[in-house]
């Protein structure tokens, strides 16, 4: 395939893609050494509303990952900043470890609701208050909508339930900051000094990553591990722009073709 | 129709809800709404027919009417419709055992289903402080072990006044579980169709005869406004200024309580 334009930014998913759970995905650790000889403007997306910058990169260096904290942009770190962009006073239905993201903003008389995946949080009590300050009409951000997740015990409801909920009795539409909104990779490429079209996106999900970047003019690149299930890459029109086995192999046709 | 106002029309039945209409709820019971006691015995004595339409789901009718009746109100079991027994009705008819997400208090309506046989169905009411992660998700489940999962809700009122407050109501969570599973609730109660001419055949009374007095702007006033009942909106209850201007519904008219709408009602009524 002939490319057209040298891509000058590369997005990556975490969980799925270079990582599942504990263990590396084979070779994505050398993979990524490769890349990174190549360039330094690459970025790891995630769609995390538990864990909190510094947990996952503890985690990604455990696993022997060399990442720089100003090298992850989760949907914690989309919260905060619209927040703060916002100006905004929120209150967290979010788990402790995912506070530690928005530990020096001011939640004291709360004028703004931010919802993640937080068990904690959903009770009757919480959801009440949080309804209010809605109806009074403060804004009302979701880290991201998803229906459930996969425990281990089974599927579990996610997040987006309970915002739904929340939209509901309001009657007021949330503003979701996490993957696949096109704000989500709008603000990814703030900092990369790049237009769209010269970034890709690599990731195990096929909406929400490569459609998702796909949507405001990015490459997307679908790899085979993770949440992957066979036919995923029919699931969208226009398709991905790769299909790659995993992410070694994503990055050596990036090598090849387009950086 | 006249061109008028509501009362000009001939009204034999009058539907009533009851939280927020006749009385406020609170943790220590409710409080009469000033005036709405006595509303409802000059509504009964001038011959309208009266019945009372409410979401409530807490509690049993018989312990709804035994508390309403301690506070001053005449009302009597048979004249309550409400969404336990409806769900009840439905259930039956179609053979569904339930698993239920519902207030403790409202228990005694369901004693004759195997409540620890495999659920094919769930049913959601107000179930207040039993809403959590745990019971939310564990019900969740259920739905997903069902082929079609099957949903009936109580109601699906967004939220209610209770004790100076509002609170959620039932509908949120039963939205929750809609968005999550992807299919769609079964409404029994207050805005189903069934639910309005149910009590309207019980008085024997036309929907062009009959008005419904309610809090609720789009389950009370829009839902009867659907089955061609007049649909009157009080300024008390879970009542907002906002409902002034609703965007989907425009009542027959506002009154300030249920007394002024007795007043009006009986000052106008064609004998
Ligand atoms: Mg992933
Ligand atoms: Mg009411």
């Amino acid at each position: 395939m002939a490319t057209m334009s040298r891509l000058r930014a590369v997005l990556i998913d975490l969980s799925g893609t270079i990582h599942i759970e504990d263990a590396a995905i084979p070779g994505a650790v050398a993979a990524l050494q490769r890349l990174r000889e190549r360039t330094t403007n690459i970025k790891f997306v995630t769609n995390t509303t538990k864990e909190s910058m510094t947990t996952l990169r503890n985690r990604l260096s455990r696993i022997g990952f060399d990442i720089k904290q100003n090298e992850i942009f989760s949907s914690l770190t989309a919260a905060r900043n619209k927040v703060q962009e916002m100006g905004c006073r929120p209150m967290l239905l979010l788990q402790d470890s995912a506070k530690e993201d928005f530990k020096d903003i001011c939640t004291d008389d709360p004028n703004c609701v931010v919802v993640g995946l937080s068990p904690d949080s959903f009770n009757y009590r919480t959801l009440n208050q949080a309804f209010r300050l809605i109806l009074d009409g403060h804004p009302l951000i979701a880290i991201h909508k998803a229906k459930y997740f996969k425990r281990q015990d089974g599927l579990a409801l996610g997040p987006g339930a309970f915002v739904e909920g929340l939209e509901y009795a309001t009657g007021v539409r949330a503003t979701v900051v996490g993957k696949p909104e096109r704000a989500f990779y709008q603000e990814a490429l703030k900092t990369m000094s790049c237009v769209p079209e010269e970034a890709v996106m690599i990731g195990d999900d096929v909406e929400g990553d490569v459609q998702g970047a796909q949507t405001i003019g990015m490459k997307g690149f679908l790899v085979k591990t993770g949440k992957y299930r066979l036919g995923d890459e029919e699931k969208i029109s226009p398709p991905p722009e790769a299909i790659c086995e995993d992410f070694p192999a994503a990055v050596e046709l990036l090598l090849k073709e387009y950086l | 129709m006249a061109s008028g106002n509501w009362y000009d029309s001939a009204i034999e039945g009058v539907l009533l809800d009851i939280t927020g209409v006749l009385y406020n709820s609170t943790d220590e019971g409710g409080v009469p709404i000033p005036g709405s006691i006595e509303a409802v015995k000059r509504l009964k004595a001038s011959g309208v027919r009266v019945r009372f339409c409410t979401n409530e789901t807490q509690c049993t009718r018989q312990q709804l009417v035994d508390k309403l009746q301690r506070l001053g109100f005449e009302l009597s079991v048979p004249e309550v419709f409400a969404p336990a027994p409806a769900a009840c009705q439905l259930l039956k008819a179609r053979g569904l055992t339930p698993h239920l997400l519902v207030y403790p208090g409202v228990l005694p309506e369901f004693e004759a289903f195997d409540l620890g046989a495999k659920p094919t169905c769930v049913v959601v009411g107000d179930a207040a402080d039993i809403f959590n992660y745990e019971t939310m998700n564990n019900t969740f489940r259920k739905l997903l072990e069902m082929d079609p999962p099957v949903l009936i809700s109580m109601g699906v009122g967004k939220y209610y006044r209770h004790g100076g407050e509002l609170m959620l109501d039932v509908g949120p969570f039963t939205k929750a579980l809609e968005y999550a599973v992807r299919c769609e609730a079964i409404v029994v109660g207050k805005p189903d169709r069934n639910f309005f001419l149910g009590a309207l055949q019980d008085m024997g009374v036309q929907p062009q005869n009959a008005i419904m007095v309610g809090d609720d702007i789009v389950n009370d006033v829009g839902g009867a406004q659907k089955c061609g009942l007049k649909g009157l909106q009080v300024r008390t209850g879970k009542f907002r200024p906002s409902d002034e201007h609703h965007p989907e519904v425009r009542p027959d008219g506002f009154v300030e309580n249920l007394a002024h709408a007795v007043d009006l009602l009986l000052q106008h009524r064609k004998k």
